[in-house]
């Protein structure tokens, strides 16, 4: 699952087809204009504008020198959560600062990514093709439902009805395997299952 | 093979087993599990007891019990329960959900088909399951589009706005009935809104309900596609034999509005629904084949009041509802919702406080039954199928639809009523025999006559056709126990006979007797003579009597029996003329003596 800021900024990027850098919301400097260089001709020199990464998920760690405003973990407060989450506790005070030190930068994190606007937004469900072209290939129209409209007939003359014709089949044909075989207990041509009480 | 561990019941008893009606589990059993079953309805032998109520004997019985409510509230000291003051107190409001079988040749989301073929067994039990029906892992669904066409075709039939792009969704819940774990339905995004469904008192609506209207409108809140389950029997205490070949099967679920008012319009309601959807060709099969089923939410308030504030998809002001599941009768959807709002007011008079819990009902019951209180609620925990793209549905599709939609009942209705002149009754009658195939001929026939006959309007010989169409063919179709597939009669024979009944070429009676004959030949490829033949061979052409003649058999027949001739002139019994017309017509020559000139005649010479 995908971030949702990260999703946001992908469709961005899809729905206008030009190669063009994007603002980022969580960008901590601004986009490198200047890193895009063309050559005489106007070709873009991809292996290099590749090869310096303009973010990193460092942006979201708390730099070292930089004081967190947010409250401290206690002590206390660690040693519940190891003991909720069936962690061993801190063999001594260096470690267990250490624990403390990562606990405060992974909240940190998690603040940052929090402060995203998703107003508005959708929750991913899959990855799909969400381009206008996209949508066209995938709706049924007449042409998707044109053999399933030939599967039916117009019945009377006078009074006319919608008849669709037996035994006509749109998926393939019946997949011929015997469901049975699967089952541990059976009657018949039946799953037999025991709905009683557990004992 | 019998395991010694297992006790199950032998299989003749199984059989007797499984003809159990729908509902009734042999052994109660009051653990939660066994409740919760009897919610999913497992029990589902085939209803085969329950028939569709032909629509005559339905509006018989419903003037039956008119008449008879009628005499009850005439005499003052009623001995009624108390439930009309009741009444007048507290109002219910009910929302119906319909569950109705997709006419379709595949299942929703798997290429297993979805109907009993004739060939290689179909009707065996578990032969058209799918793999991913049996939820073998590593399957995947893909949609069939084929179930669109019917399902598109009840959304234009309510009116309802068609969404371009609908989602599917996962409703989770554990059961032996649904092997992946979770049923396909469109929760979040359904793909049609904002329907409406007319009816009006000919449908079954109490005057109370239309108040003063001419007709009522209940909205639609959605249509949506879904799966169906298994199917389940109950053989033996605890057994249960399962068969995915309803697994994966198309449904849709209408889900209405709270604004029926009255248990005769919950019942109106489900029973146009389910005319609506056959004449759209959706939904095929019928409740009493569990092809359609229903599930109603009931609640009370008092009158002038807002109830708890309860509110359901903008209708507000509401008690709290409970909902009765499985409901597989017209009767049955009335007499539960009886008895649910009877045992709420009983509750709220008391004082008590009505939880939100789903209850069953049984057939013959007096009360419903709890089946699931709210700690017992389930958490569906819906989300998106991530295996299923969203459902685009083109504009194109639903512009053909909508432009090729057969005619919906309601209008049909209208149309006999006005072109042709028919009663209301004989409209309804007409539309729902014979799956419209009696009404096609009564077509051809009206527009086939009025050709030859030349005459510009059909409503004058409309109700002429209906009746002939109706109760002379019907009868012939009952005495003799055939169906209208072999009624051999074409409409060109009928147009003939009653031709030359109108021309006045034969009497009545000699028409129904060529209807008679032409009924008990050989259909077409053997000879079947043209009416005029037949008319001919038979010496059957009326030639009218004179004046003379009709006074003569008169007069002959009225010496015959000079007690009738008595009880005509001096006791006054009017009635007895048409026993002597009768005789003249009986006593004279075949195709001759016509009814309404022999009843002239022994009236002049009666009172002369």
């Amino acid at each position: 699952m995908l971030p949702r800021s990260v999703q946001k900024w992908a469709s961005g990027c899809t729905r206008s087809l030009q190669p063009r850098v994007c603002t980022r919301p969580f960008a901590t400097s601004p986009p490198r204009r200047d890193a895009i260089e063309r050559d005489a001709n106007g070709h873009l020199d991809v292996g290099k504008l590749l090869s310096i990464p303009t973010w990193s998920v460092a942006s979201l760690l708390t730099p070292k020198d930089q004081q967190t405003p947010t409250p401290e973990v206690s002590s206390k407060q660690l040693h519940h959560l190891l003991r909720l989450s069936a962690l061993p506790p801190p063999k001594d005070t260096a470690e267990e600062a250490q624990m403390l030190s990562t606990l405060a930068t992974q909240l940190h994190f998690v603040k940052e990514i929090q402060k995203v606007d998703t107003e508005g937004v959708e929750p991913l469900r899959s990855l799909r093709d969400e381009t206008a072209q996209g949508e066209r290939e995938a709706e049924l129209g007449m042409e998707a439902l044109r053999g399933a409209l030939e599967q039916e007939e117009i019945r009377g003359t006078h009074h006319r009805r919608i008849r669709r014709k037996a035994g006509g089949r749109d998926g393939e044909e019946g997949e011929k395997w015997n469901p049975l075989r699967t089952a541990g207990r059976k009657r018949g041509r039946y799953f037999v299952v025991e709905g009683g009480k557990e004992g | 093979m019998q395991s010694s561990t297992i006790r199950t019941a032998p299989s003749h008893f199984a059989r007797a087993l499984q003809c159990t009606s729908p509902g009734l589990i042999r052994c109660p059993r009051p653990c939660i599990v066994a409740k919760w079953l009897q919610s999913r309805n497992l029990t589902t032998a085939t209803p085969a007891a329950q028939e569709a109520i032909p629509l005559r004997k339905h509006l018989k019985d419903e003037a039956k019990r008119k008449k008879a409510d009628a005499k009850r509230d005439g005499n003052t000291a009623s001995t009624k329960s108390g439930a009309d003051p009741r009444l007048e107190k507290w109002e219910l409001t009910v929302g119906i959900e319909i569950h109705a079988e997709l006419n379709t040749a595949c299942k929703l989301v798997s290429s297993a088909p979805a109907e009993v073929l004739e060939t290689d067994n179909g009707g065996m039990a578990n032969s058209r399951v799918a793999m991913f029906d049996a939820a073998l892992p590593g399957t995947q669904p893909q949609f069939q589009v084929a179930t669109l066409l019917p399902a598109l075709r009840a959304a234009i039939a309510f009116g309802c706005e068609v969404q371009r792009k609908s989602g599917w969704d996962r409703k989770h819940y554990f059961h032996w009935d649904q092997p992946n774990g979770y049923q396909i339905t469109q929760y979040y995004q359904p793909f049609a809104k904002d329907g409406c469904l007319v009816l009006d008192a000919s449908d079954g609506v109490p005057a109370l309900d239309m108040q003063g209207a001419d007709r009522l409108r209940i909205g639609i809140k959605q249509i949506q596609m879904e799966q169906d389950t298994a199917k389940t029997t109950n053989v033996g205490s605890s057994t249960y034999h399962v068969d995915l070949n309803r697994a994966g099967v198309p449904l849709i679920e209408i889900i209405t509005l709270p604004q029926i008012h009255s248990p005769q319009t919950a019942a109106a309601v489900v029973r146009k629904i389910q005319a609506v959807l056959k004449s759209v060709d959706s939904c095929v099969i019928g409740m009493e084949l569990g092809g359609l089923r229903a599930d109603v939410n009931v609640s009370v308030r008092e009158r002038g009041t807002s109830g708890v504030g309860s509110s359901y998809s903008g209708v507000s002001g509401l008690g709290q509802r409970t909902e009765i599941k499985n409901l597989s009768s017209f009767k049955a959807v009335e007499d539960a919702i009886i008895a649910e709002r009877d045992r709420q007011i009983t509750v709220l008079e008391a004082g008590g406080v009505i939880e939100g819990e789903t209850r069953g009902w049984t057939l013959g019951a007096t009360e419903t039954t709890r089946l699931r209180g709210k700690e017992g609620e389930v958490d569906y925990r819906y989300m998106p199928d991530a295996d299923l793209p969203p459902l685009v549905i083109g504009q194109d599709l639903v512009k053909h639809l909508t432009s090729t939609l057969p005619t919906l009942p309601d209008q049909l209705q209208q149309d006999l009523q006005d072109e042709y002149n028919l009663s209301l009754k004989d409209a309804k009658t007409l539309i729902d025999l014979d799956n419209g195939d009696r009404l096609d001929f009564f077509l051809r026939t009206v527009h086939s006559v009025t050709a030859e006959l030349s005459i510009s309007s059909q409503a004058q010989i409309g109700k002429m056709v209906g009746n002939w169409v109706l109760h002379e063919l019907g009868g012939l179709l009952t005495t003799h126990q055939r169906s209208w597939d072999d009624v051999r009669i074409t409409a060109d024979e009928l147009r003939d006979i009653l031709v030359c009944l109108h021309q006045k070429r034969i009497t009545t009676r000699v028409a129904k007797q060529l209807l008679a004959d032409l009924f008990q030949r050989e259909p077409a490829p053997a000879a079947r003579p043209c009416v005029e033949q037949l008319i001919e061979t038979g010496n059957l052409r009326l030639r009218p009597l004179s004046e003379e003649e009709y006074r003569d058999l008169a007069r002959r027949i009225m010496d015959e029996s000079p007690e009738m001739v008595k009880a005509v002139r001096e006791k006054g019994q009017k009635g007895k003329v048409m026993w002597f017309v009768g005789q003249m017509v009986r006593q004279g020559e075949e195709g001759t003596v016509e009814p309404e000139q022999a009843r002239a005649t022994i009236e002049r010479l009666m009172g002369g």
